[in-house]
């Protein structure tokens, strides 16, 4: 590919990204604009600033990359992805909107009364965000790589620098329009190439699609532990994404945020076509790709290779721009909402003290990223959920759902559910790809449930701690909204 | 102008624990309004248990009838193998039907909700 077409391209999304960033800075004049946007954004914005902040490298290259090596065992990402959003509809969005709270720490502590949950849930918040973040650097440094020929590094520190630029200028209100935007252009950049490659295929004559059902990196087909396993991970998972959760306070009222969730999960199945599309091509016109290693660069490469000439060059600007588009978006959401919880917790909550924590989110997956590098950009995301689903999920669900939670039954619980899963994490890296067992390659099959049965068991074995409060708590979460009263 | 000094609402605790201007206080005081609260909550949750449960289940259907008929995987429609269409398309009305039902239901049981406790 021509070096010059992916700078321009990584610079016009970053300049863009930027400029709305910019506009929004006009009218974000207080903190509530900072955290939430105010909560007037109405539902189609929010829905694909959602969807913007929720596709990540993960989606839009990771998930093409894994369905070119496994076939359809990868096809349950984008599934789970989807699915994920399903139970967040079910079981957390209405209830976590009239909560009130504007991050998951202050939701824990308002339900369990209790500042040490607090602690360890802002904890937990701030692992999981910088784990994202990670993957997506990763992701950028290898647009970067493929497309330009410049070194890895300078692709994360891009997109580091224009998250800084965007967030700490405007907050959550420009990060709204900002994330909007990249949704569809996200879309798009999946799209437009794709319709061209279905027509040069289409005069090339119908290809031979004999070979779709064998791996071409000679990968192993996935046992049913392992896809229940990842089933596990992506479903409860979704549901305790900090960046994901904080959009729910940018809605006016629980109903409201049940008709966005409803929104996002049209805009996510139709998105997650163009990448399995992608996948399927690739194991017909592009197998090289899993055998060299390279199956994450499939969708950067696959247009530039199947319609070739200036028109190749322009498509592959446009795949570029959209997947810098999905880095972006996925981290500016993750630096809010981390730069909230560690803004509150340890800085007291100012403007100011909210761009310090801005920066300091960044700073330190930046490190991470540059010191390790990406085996498979779907697989360590789907690791980050499996921990989510442990730590962030089961204090969500039985904090909503049951009145018997306590402070030190939720504690036990995350701790549990955190060192597990890290603990298998940790593991996974140490062994190495090859010496991993599949129960340690995907942890959530138990330690989600070990997480739920400790916090649980430990929750009736301190019942008497049960917040007085509860009763007011619940019923806050669960009864509608009056129509016509404004909240503020 | 003057400048005013913004700092971050701690509201988490204020919002979810303090009813004094909340329009719901007399669902939170009242005992009758507590045995509604109550039924809202258990009928809400049963709603998501259902769904959940029943999208669970056409989930795992999917790749067992891909494994118990055997063919049907390599079934072309359109030149592309059913198995492909299956997983990769054909789970995602599932999902928006699904959301779709529960959204609706949920608001009924809030509507029946707010009938009760308004008109005792």
């Amino acid at each position: 590919m021509n070096p010059a077409v992916g700078i321009a391209a990584v610079a016009a999304v970053s300049v863009a990204t930027a400029v709305i960033g910019f506009y929004g800075l006009r009218i974000s004049r207080t903190t509530g604009d900072f955290y939430v946007a105010s909560r007037t954004v109405p539902p189609w914005w929010n829905a694909s600033a959602i969807g913007g902040e929720y596709l990540s490298a993960a989606s839009f290259l990771g998930v093409a990359g894994l369905i070119l090596l496994s076939g359809t065992d990868a096809l349950w990402y984008p599934v789970g992805y989807t699915a994920g959003y399903l139970m967040l509809l079910l079981f957390v969005a209405a209830p976590l909107r009239r909560s009130g709270a504007y991050t998951i720490p202050d939701f824990t502590e308002a339900r369990l009364d209790s500042r040490a949950v607090r602690r360890v849930t802002s904890l937990a918040v701030v692992m999981v965000g910088w784990l994202y973040i990670v993957p997506q650097l990763h992701g950028a440094a290898l647009t970067i790589r493929t497309t330009t020929g410049l070194p890895s590094w300078a692709g994360s520190t891009a997109v580091v620098v224009v998250v800084c630029l965007t967030v700490v200028a405007g907050g959550m209100r420009s990060i709204t329009f900002v994330q909007a935007f990249q949704f569809w252009l996200k879309l798009t950049a999946l799209a437009v190439p794709l319709i061209f490659i279905l027509l040069v295929l289409a005069e090339d004559g119908a290809p031979a699609l004999a070979a779709v059902a064998t791996n071409p990196g000679g990968a192993a087909p996935a046992s049913p532990y392992q896809s229940i396993s990842l089933l596990v991970a992506l479903l409860f998972g979704t549901l305790g994404l900090p960046h994901v959760l904080v959009r729910f306070y940018t809605n006016p009222d629980g109903h409201s945020a049940r008709r966005t969730t409803l929104i996002v999960l049209g805009l996510l199945s139709v998105f997650y076509l163009f990448p399995t599309a992608y996948g399927l091509a690739g194991r017909l016109f592009a197998p090289d790709l899993a055998r060299a290693g390279q199956a994450d660069a499939l969708v950067l490469l696959l247009p530039g290779r199947l319609v070739g000439g200036p028109a190749g060059d322009l498509l592959s600007a446009l795949v570029v721009a959209g997947a810098f588009a999905a880095f972006l978006s996925t981290t500016s959401g993750l630096v809010v909402s981390l730069a909230g919880v560690i803004s509150q917790d340890v800085l007291g909550g100012s403007v100011r003290g909210f761009r310090v924590a801005a920066l300091v989110s960044i700073i330190v997956p930046l490190g991470l990223a540059l010191m390790t590098d990406s085996l498979a950009l779907a697989g360590s995301v789907g690791l980050v959920f499996a921990f989510t689903a442990s730590t962030i999920c089961p204090v969500l669900l039985l904090g909503i759902w049951w009145r018997g939670l306590t402070d030190v039954g939720a504690i036990a619980g995350m701790v549990t559910g955190g060192l597990l899963c890290g603990g298998a994490m940790v593991a996974g890296t140490v062994l190495g790809m090859a010496g991993t067992p599949p129960w340690l390659a995907q942890p959530a099959a138990w330690s989600v449930p070990a997480a739920f049965t400790v916090m649980v068991l430990t929750s009736r074995a301190t019942s008497s701690r049960v917040p007085r409060t509860i009763t007011r708590v619940m019923t806050r979460l669960h009864t509608p909204e009056r129509p016509l009263v404004t909240e503020r | 102008m003057t400048r005013v000094r913004v700092t971050a609402p701690r509201s988490a605790s204020r919002s979810l624990a303090d009813s004094s201007a909340e329009p719901r206080e007399s669902a939170e005081d009242s005992a009758v309004g507590q045995v509604f609260v109550r039924s809202l909550i258990r009928s809400q949750l049963r709603l998501a248990l259902v769904v959940a449960g029943g999208f669970l289940l056409i989930l795992g259907a999917f790749p067992l009838l891909l494994a118990a008929t055997p063919g049907l995987a390599q079934t072309r429609i359109a030149g592309i193998p059913f198995d492909w269409l299956l997983l990769g398309a054909g789970i995602y009305p599932v999902t928006g039907i699904s959301a779709w039902l529960y959204i609706r239901s949920a608001a009924r049981n809030e509507a029946r909700y707010r009938d009760l406790a308004g008109g005792k």
